[in-house]
């Protein structure tokens, strides 16, 4: 019986030691959202910077 | 009486005047005025966020190079302000500046061709 036990036991270790789950690293890198959204205000802001820009200094532009 | 709230508000139009005064007294101190340029066909808007010359001259060539160094600096400063790089803002620049060309001036294409608005 303990012999049985033992065994059984030894096999499902063996197999689970087999069975191991692979982790890869994704090929391509992972967007977020949150980039997209920092950029998109960072452009309206500027945008907002270069209007009053070119609306004060007709010298320059 | 003058109230302090309206002391304020002349300070800050005298600060504001005086600015506008200085920076278009620094700016116009070229032979060629950068408006007649434009309409006389002589320099145009580029992609790159900066002036150029269609027909260059000695004249021409001093123009760009003046306003294309204080419109860097301007850049500069709005990139530092904003967080980001000098490029984004001279691209953003450039769009703007070429899609505000008044009709009859002249601009870059992305080809390089020189195109009358």
């Amino acid at each position: 019986m303990k012999t049985v036990l033992t065994t059984i036991f030894l096999s499902v270790a063996i197999f689970l030691a087999g069975c191991t789950v692979k982790v890869e690293a994704p090929d391509k890198p992972i967007t977020i959202n949150l980039n997209i959204k920092i950029e998109h205000e960072i452009r309206v802001k500027v945008d907002k910077d270069l209007d009053a820009l070119f609306s004060k200094d007709s010298n320059l532009f | 009486m003058i109230y302090s709230k309206q002391l304020k508000k002349i300070w800050t139009l005298f600060l504001s005047l005086s600015l506008v005064g200085l920076l278009s007294f620094s700016t116009s101190l070229w032979a060629i005025d950068l408006q007649s340029a434009k309409s006389q066909g002589l320099v145009g808007e580029t992609p790159s966020g900066y002036l150029a010359t269609v027909k260059s001259s000695a004249d021409t060539r001093a123009l760009v190079e003046q306003v294309n160094d204080a419109r860097k600096k301007l850049y500069q400063s709005i990139a530092s302000r904003n967080g980001t790089s000098l490029q984004v803002v001279e691209v953003l620049a450039g769009k703007k500046a070429m899609a505000k060309a008044t009709s009859g001036h002249y601009i870059k294409s992305a080809s390089g061709n020189w195109i009358r608005k």
